[in-house]
């Protein structure tokens, strides 16, 4: 998705109002519990809260020119994976194998293979539809967010086809876009 | 209130950016050798026994050819000035940008320092025109602002931009005479530097 990004797809920011952005802070806060204590660190109730709009209905939360959340339409919010690095475990996790870290590099959608061979590892609780961590066989960070297509137990079962969604990957256009300005 | 996690330090690889672990994954995993035996042998063993042997050789020689500055200094030291010359080069690159609201990443330094008009309709036939940049040519905005008012006798206001940023709105569709009233005004503004957006894109004024 954000294989080719750049400021130019930024079709305006926005400060927004006081109301959306307790919407955006509570609809994060719930999708991950986790990073609640540290949430006031991350968007600080003080330094205004920017919501970029990019095509695509897409849209950047950014606070301090550092894009922090994305979501599509009104979806869910998912950290950028500077973000995910940094509190590795807000999110659930999906493992995929040595051969599949290529691709998904690239921006391939992840297969089911990759995730049930024995390199790859499952978290049973995943359902379907539900933003995850691309993890990788043998590295300790994430390379990838994805967004369920199956629930893990059709990924078991079915093993066939797209899995995951690749959203965001490691060296796209969103993670070269340290700083949006 | 739950004890705050502490943020993850994760290495990221001085070359391509990537974390460290990644870089055999990157676009250049040749460029980024001499940068990870340097800073992260941790995450390949492997390297380090290479580069007893062979490979230091063959790094140290691409170090050679990519430095400019030849010497007969062994190349480690010359790696380590390197690095931190190549990181302050970067930032001292993003700070003057960001009064550059177009990023091109190869325009030259110099380039950068220029304004940018742009004209928003609203209401159909009732328009603003924004300024942006003036400040990088020693202008003072407030004064700038109380000048384009009295000589297009509308209104001219500083406004804040989303991200901190100033700008001067004026009511109305000046486009075309901002152009030389800004080079009349302010001398030492090129023709040049000025640039219009028409259609999302850049036109030069000139």
């Amino acid at each position: 998705m954000f294989k080719k990004f750049s400021t130019e797809e930024v079709s305006g920011q926005n400060q927004v109002k006081a109301s959306v952005q307790r919407r955006i802070r509570q609809s994060i806060a719930e999708e991950y519990p986790l990073l609640e204590p540290v949430l006031e660190d991350l968007l600080p109730k003080k330094s205004p809260l920017i919501v970029a709009k990019c095509q695509n209905h897409l849209n950047l939360v950014v606070v301090n020119n550092v894009p922090l959340f994305f979501n599509i339409r009104d979806g869910p919010y998912m950290p950028t994976l500077r973000l995910l690095h940094q509190y590795p475990n807000i999110m659930k996790k999906l493992q995929v194998d040595r051969g599949a870290i290529k691709f998904v590099l690239s921006g391939a959608n992840i297969m089911c293979p990759g995730l049930t061979s024995p390199g790859g590892a499952l978290d049973v609780e995943v359902g379907a539809e539900t933003p995850v961590a691309i993890m990788a066989e043998g590295k300790q960070h994430a390379l990838a967010i994805g967004f369920t297509k199956m629930s893990a137990k059709d990924i078991k079962a079915i093993n066939k086809g797209i899995g995951v969604d690749n959203m965001h990957y490691l060296n796209d256009g969103l993670w070269k876009m340290e700083r949006l300005d | 209130m739950a004890e705050k996690p502490q943020p993850v330090q994760v290495l990221y690889c001085g070359v391509c950016g990537l974390p460290a672990e990644y870089c055999e994954f990157g676009p250049d995993f040749e460029k980024c050798k001499p940068w990870l035996i340097q800073n992260a042998p941790d995450f390949y063993p492997e390297f380090l026994k290479e580069s007893n042997g062979t490979e230091t050789d063959k790094v140290s020689d691409k170090l050679q050819s990519t430095t400019i500055s030849e010497g007969s200094s062994t190349s480690k030291p010359e790696e380590v000035k390197r690095l931190p010359g190549g990181k302050i080069k970067k930032k001292v690159r993003t700070f003057k940008d960001f009064s550059c609201y177009l990023k091109h990443a190869n325009l030259s330094f110099k380039d950068k320092q220029e304004i940018i008009i742009e004209k928003v309709t609203r209401n159909k036939r009732k328009s603003i025109t924004t300024i942006k940049g003036l400040e990088l040519f020693g202008v003072k905005l407030s004064d700038a602002s109380k000048k384009l008012g009295k000589k297009f006798a509308t209104g001219a206001s500083l406004v804040k931009g989303p991200t901190e940023k100033e700008q001067i709105d004026v009511q109305g569709d000046i486009a075309y005479d901002i152009v030389e009233f800004i080079t009349k005004t302010w001398p030492d503004v090129p023709e040049s530097a000025i640039f219009f957006i028409e259609d999302g894109k850049k036109v030069p004024a000139a």
